[in-house]
């Protein structure tokens, strides 16, 4: 299963409304609940904060991927949302986050799970891969330049 | 033919997909047709854990956590594909193992001196990176006897339910 393969245009927000954390996760979760597949949002919600609070998925070079294995969902779900602001996510580098990946799995898909972070691990790894990312200026913009990096 | 036997020794590489499960139904014909030995074998892959780690996307903990889980995952599907083979009137051997996937599949054909390899169906799209890292890619360059890539679901279903 490719990365853009996982999104559709409504679950990926270029601006996200909040300039929090909590608030960044809740709008992350909102767009996941679009798919349909959560059965709990709030399971969702908990499972991603007690993911956050073990070390926070703010990572290097801007990018945040906040994840949880969840029995709210029996199938992987993804959500995605740019900040070209940036905000504060607690990140490794110290550094403000912009491209946010949400991923939920259920809890007996371990190995999908672990490809699909997999394949955000390597495609956000590129510098001119984030750049142009970052100036995305629509959802379906978004998606073509996933599906164009993968 | 006479006494040739073409295939003494088949390696099945179990990878936790749809596909290798469909890998296996063709193993066991096979298995059963040249009354061949049949491994099955699945790895949890190591590498993969190590780069979410090494990328801070996983923590110690969680690497841990799916190391198990991904270990789980290999004993279902590999008592899953022991029934398919009993059921079949075959008793097979089964091997877990972790590391490096295509190294530990590769090295286990030498061991066992397979003659095939059975693997499932590569994955129709995938991106330049991940076709770098992609195991089964890797297994069929560096196998060092043939390799059968399964593919036609409906028709290996229908071979198995033959014999």
């Amino acid at each position: 299963m490719r990365l853009s393969e996982m999104l559709q245009e409504d679950t990926v927000v270029v601006g996200f409304k909040g300039i929090k954390k909590q608030e960044i996760l809740e709008e992350l979760i909102d767009l996941a609940e679009k798919t349909g597949k959560i059965h709990d949002k709030k399971e969702a919600l908990k499972a991603v904060m007690v993911r956050e609070q073990m070390m926070s998925t703010g990572l290097e070079h801007g990018i945040a991927v906040p994840h949880a294995k969840t029995g709210s969902v029996s199938e992987m779900v993804m959500a995605m949302g740019l900040c070209r602001d940036g905000v504060d996510f607690e990140s490794v580098d110290g550094e403000p986050s912009r491209i946010f990946f949400l991923l939920l799995a259920p809890e007996n898909a371990a190995a999908a799970n672990v490809k699909l972070l997999a394949q955000i691990a390597r495609i956000t790894s590129r510098p001119e891969f984030r750049k142009k990312l970052v100036q995305a200026s629509t959802p379906a913009e978004v998606i073509n330049i996933i599906r164009a990096g993968e | 033919m006479g006494s040739i036997k073409p295939v003494q020794k088949i390696l099945l590489y179990v990878d936790g997909s749809e596909e290798c499960i469909t890998a296996a139904q063709y193993a066991i014909v096979l298995a059963k047709e040249y009354k061949a030995e049949l491994v099955a074998m699945y790895v949890v892959n190591e590498s993969m854990l190590k780069e979410l780690l090494k990328a801070n996307i996983f923590i110690k903990a969680e690497e841990m956590d799916y190391e198990h889980d991904l270990m789980q995952d290999g004993e279902r599907y590999l008592r899953y594909i022991s029934q398919l083979a009993q059921d079949k009137g075959l008793t097979i051997e089964t091997r877990i193992e972790k590391g490096v996937v295509n190294k530990i599949v590769v090295d286990a054909i030498s061991e066992l001196q397979a003659d095939l390899i059975v693997l499932g169906e590569l994955e129709e799209f995938l991106s330049r990176s991940d076709s770098f890292h992609d195991e089964n890619e890797l297994i069929c360059r560096k196998a060092g006897c043939s390799v059968v890539i399964v593919k036609d679901p409906d028709r290996v279903e229908s071979l198995y339910n033959m014999i």
